[in-house]
């Protein structure tokens, strides 16, 4: 009788695991797929794209598995379309994805409170306010301060932190604490990790190596007047060698290209 | 036996295996169609897919979609897009058949944003709010104060030019500030001191939110028969930091802090304030026995109990002293007062289900008032304590529930010695003293309900009761708030209800009766309004408000009754724009007729206090850089009512004149008007955040009256010039 219980509880445990990971890889799958898309996506920059691409990960949420890292990436296409919309300064489209990202990272954080990578998301988004609600000051310094302190407590190393940080000290005056050579510093800890990292799953969240390349080269450019454009343009070309595709490292060629001119 | 473990292991298996067996495989259907939105345009990034799987689409942007599935039988199609609210149906699939569907989305409607009460001025998270934190602080002239800039919108009126308000032609009395839940009764400095504005002690950058009503306002708002200021403090500060700010007449030290878990915080604040660099530069030649002098501070802290509760603690003190010259008919000396304010609070807030909320605070607070002016030399103290509970939860989808109760203690003690002749305030003239104390109790409840009737129709019914323990009487308030949402940003508001407000302890003692009725206000209130984000904000609204029961005395004040009467009528008309990231600015317009019958006006209805015919307020703001900004505001209104003096008796053994006054509130002040300016510059110097402020208040030197004032015999009437003259106001801040 022992025995018999013994191969039953084996086979139901084979059995229970098989489909489990059948119904897994299935989430896996289609997580890898809509990843590779979207690195497609971001690549053009195009709206339409990302928000097709945004429209494969909703539909994974279906499957109930792991949904706040789903939703981790249904905020980053937010992200990224609201940022798209600086270019034609489109204040309506910031907003409206902006406040869609932070409804869909909040949820993921909810979700699963300890991931560094949420509370980067979540900071960028917060920057995006500056652009249509300045008059909440006090609030966006405050969930900036938050969300940073979170971000670094619970991954001091992840390289889209510095990454980000950097980027947003390209921006900011001097006066402020920007610059070149500040921002430099924190792209350059970034572009070190990321050299290194490798995520805990394949389907988390690994963007931002190509942006490393591609920034640090912009920053090298905006230092000084004339720019530092032999260091710039190393970096895109290495940058170019590994992420042949990436659109961003092609717009900064092209930056590239017409100051070498004026110069 | 292993037969039937093996049939069982095969029967749970079955659901497992068949997971992605519910297909038929040798077949696909084409799904595809067509979304648009209520309007009838295409909606471009809506997701389409079939519940429980990814199969699905994201539409084009014509709207289109087409996906394959290899599913069949009957399934839910789920369709999610952007502002749309979900729409879920069920489709019929038929292998090898493809279906083509038009589907239509309604606009989604955030059913809790639209703010149902009337007459409502909000600040806080809400993308309706009508003032945001940094426009109050930056409003010239109002010298970052909650108060003063509750009164650059309509229907509220600066007593004095200070923070003190009226709203629609009542008393300053009939407003109540409840901060978390307490009432704070004395929330200023500088209150009642001769030709001195007062200031607020409320500091708005420690709230979160702010929801000023001028009238119709909720049930659970009692013991107020005007206007209700309900302020919500921060719970755990977000952020750690600290601001230190030295002006020519106040230097104040504000910071908050919160542990690595945000799960501690506090904030604390220091003020003190002195004047006498800002009266030198100014050249302010006013005769001080006391300099204006104020000190205070106050804080929260807070601690979060698990993942659904709360508590914190709230504390403020302030103190002021001031002596200024005073010249009466009957007396020429220094006007002195000073005052002491204590105010603490404690809050616990949980959820006891997922969907509800309870509050419970217990609130102490104590006010020491002091004046000394001639014969009239007396002290008072006030002490209040609350205990409050109110519980809220939605009990379907369209009704959300809140109730709760209160009880409520209020002490107070006179004493001191007052002139036996009113028109005679000299030192040595006839005194008499009085030691007196009362107290009172007030056990209050409340129910109300808000009805979700359609998404353009909502109305918040309620019902408060209230017990008073001095006179022993019991009233019931039923009130009633509706909205219709006319467009997407457009709402016609109405509110009606009845509200009572206890007398002062002061008139129970000065009149010796205990059965003294709550003093009675019914409110009718009508309006439309336009309101896009907060960004543009157009506002009409009538009211109409009938007080009965209103306490007044006579003219020597040793006899008051119930037999006032009144009402107050008007329309406030308000107009914002807000254009980001530039400008924002409002104008405000409200006409007023309070007018008032007791026993002061002989049996007729006549101007009330502050029956302000007409009030404009015009506010503008302009970002010249993101760093450098500069702000105007300009102020007009009606003259306030007073009772002039047309001649006076003289009463040989008391040496003085007896004024005859005419009719009360027959003269006018004359027309009030000032403008304003500032500007603030932001920069860094070692790495800080630095602000500069610039202001000028009162540019145009304007000789706007504080009042009139009389010689010995009344035979001359003389102007007293309010104090707010032209100043010049320097300060500087720095983050620390």
């Amino acid at each position: 009788m022992k025995k018999t219980f013994f191969y039953s509880a084996i086979i139901f445990v084979l059995i229970f695991t098989f489909s489990f990971n059948a119904y897994s890889d299935d989430f896996t799958n289609a997580m890898m797929k809509a990843k590779k898309n979207l690195t497609a996506a971001l690549n053009t920059y195009d709206e339409k794209d990302l928000l097709k691409v945004r429209g494969e990960f909703e539909r994974i949420l279906q499957l109930k598995m792991n949904e706040w890292v789903v939703n981790y990436y249904m905020a980053y296409i937010d992200y990224n379309i609201a940022t798209s919309g600086m270019k034609d300064q489109d204040n309506e489209k910031i907003k409206k994805y902006t406040q869609s990202g932070f409804a869909v990272i909040d949820k993921s954080i909810e979700q699963k409170d300890d991931f560094a990578d949420s509370y980067v998301l979540k900071m960028c988004l917060t920057f995006n306010r500056w652009m249509y609600e300045q008059d909440k000051m006090d609030d966006i310094m405050a969930v900036t301060q938050q969300t940073d302190a979170a971000a670094l407590k619970l991954d001091a190393m992840n390289p889209r932190y510095y990454l980000m940080k950097g980027i947003s000290a390209l921006y900011m005056p001097e006066a402020f604490g920007g610059g070149a050579d500040a921002s430099l510093k924190l792209l350059e800890k970034a572009y070190d990790i990321f050299q290194t990292r490798k995520e805990a799953e394949e389907y988390y969240p690994d963007w931002g190596y190509s942006m490393s390349f591609g920034f640090m080269a912009t920053a090298f450019m905006k230092r000084d007047k004339e720019g530092d454009m032999e260091k710039a343009k190393t970096f895109i070309d290495k940058g170019l060698e590994k992420f042949p595709d990436s659109g961003m490292l092609k717009e900064v060629l092209k930056q590239y290209e017409e100051k070498t001119k004026k110069n | 036996m292993l037969k039937i473990i093996l049939l069982l292991i095969f029967i749970i298996s079955i659901p497992v295996f068949t997971y992605s067996q519910n297909t038929d495989t040798s077949k696909v259907t084409i799904i595809s169609g067509k979304v648009k939105d209520d309007k009838g345009k295409p909606v471009n990034g809506a997701n389409v897919v079939i519940q429980g799987t990814i199969d699905g689409a994201t539409t084009d942007e014509k709207g289109n979609f087409e996906f394959e599935t290899d599913k069949s039988g009957k399934k839910v199609l789920i369709i999610t897009a952007l502002d749309q609210a979900d729409k879920f149906f069920e489709i019929e699939i038929v292998p090898g058949q493809n279906q083509s569907l038009n589907i239509s989305l309604s606009k989604e409607v955030k059913t809790d944003e639209i703010v149902v009460t009337a007459s409502t001025f909000t600040s806080g998270a809400n993308s309706q709010v009508t003032l945001t934190p940094m426009e109050i602080v930056r409003i010239p002239g109002a010298d970052a104060d909650l108060y003063r800039a509750i009164t650059t919108f309509p229907g509220s009126y600066q007593i004095d030019e200070g923070s003190r308000i009226t709203v629609r032609g009542g008393d300053p009395n009939e407003v109540l500030t409840i901060l978390d839940q307490a009432s704070l009764y004395n929330p200023f400095v500088f209150d009642g001191a001769y030709n001195s504005s007062s200031f607020s002690t409320v500091n708005p950058w420690g709230l979160k939110g702010i929801n000023f009503s001028s009238g119709g306002f909720s049930a659970k708002f009692g013991n107020v028969l005007s206007a209700v200021l309900d302020l919500q403090s921060y719970d755990i500060p977000r952020a750690n930091g600290m601001f230190a700010l030295l002006g020519l007449a106040n230097a104040s030290l504000a910071g908050s802090f919160t542990n690595t878990e945000n799960t501690f915080g506090g904030t604390f604040s220091l003020s003190k304030l002195f004047v006498k660099p800002f009266l030198e530069l100014n050249g302010d030649k006013t005769d001080f026995s006391a300099i204006p002098n104020s000190n205070g501070f106050g804080g929260t802290a807070a601690y979060k109990i698990g993942k659904s509760s709360l508590i914190k603690y709230y504390l403020n003190y302030s103190d002021d002293k001031v002596g200024v010259r005073n010249t009466s008919p009957s007396f020429s000396g220094y006007f002195e007062t000073k005052s002491q304010s204590l105010f603490s609070n404690i809050k616990f807030s949980t959820t006891p289900t997922s969907v509800s909320l309870l509050n419970i605070s217990l609130s102490y607070s104590s006010y020491f008032a002091g004046i000394k002016y001639g014969v009239l030399n007396n002290n008072s103290k006030n002490f209040y304590g609350k205990l409050r509970t109110d519980f809220s939860l939605p009990l379907s989808t369209v009704i959300d529930f809140s109730t709760g109760v209160e009880y409520e203690y209020n002490a107070y003690f006179l004493d001191g010695s007052f002139p036996k002749y009113f028109y005679n305030l000299k030192p040595e003239a006839d005194a008499f003293r009085l030691n007196m104390d009362n107290n009172t109790g007030r056990i209050g409840g409340y129910a109300e309900a808000r009805f979700k009737v359609s998404r353009d129709f909502n109305a918040i019914g309620g019902l408060r009761s209230d017990y008073f323990t001095i006179s022993k009487k019991t009233i019931v308030d039923p009130r009633l708030s509706l909205v219709y949402r006319l467009t997407e940003y457009s709402y016609l508001k109405a509110a009606t209800g009845i509200y009572h407000q206890n007398p002062g302890l002061e008139n129970f003692l000065q009149s010796g009766m205990v059965d003294l009725l709550p003093e009675n206000a019914k409110h009718y209130i009508l309006g439309y309004e336009y309101n896009r984000e907060g960004d543009y904000i157009f506002r009409v609204e009538s009211y109409y408000k009938d007080y009965s029961n209103l306490v007044s005395a006579n003219q020597y004040g040793n006899f008051i009754a119930n037999e006032g009467k009144g009402y107050a009528k008007g329309v406030d008309v308000f107009l914002k724009v807000r254009l980001k990231p530039k400008f924002n600015g409002w104008i405000s317009y409200a006409y007023t007729d309070s007018k008032r019958k007791n026993l002061l006006t002989g049996g007729k209805y006549l101007s009330a206090t502050y029956d302000i015919t007409h009030t404009v307020s015009v506010v503008a703001n302009y970002n010249i850089t993101n760093l450098f900004m500069v702000g105007a505001s300009y102020k007009i209104s009606t003259g306030r009512p007073y009772t002039p003096v047309t001649g006076a008796i003289y009463d040989a053994g008391q040496n003085a004149y007896i004024p005859i006054s005419a009719e009360t509130n027959s003269g006018r002040f004359p027309t009030y008007q000032r403008v304003d300016i500032n500007s603030q510059y932001i920069f860094t110097a070692f790495n800080k955040f630095v602000i500069l402020i610039l202001a000028l208040n009162n540019l145009f030197n304007q000789d706007n009256l504080y009042g009139y004032t009389y010689n010995f015999d009344y035979t001359q009437k003389i102007k007293v010039r309010s104090s707010n003259e032209r100043t010049l106001y320097l300060g500087i801040g720095l983050q620390l």
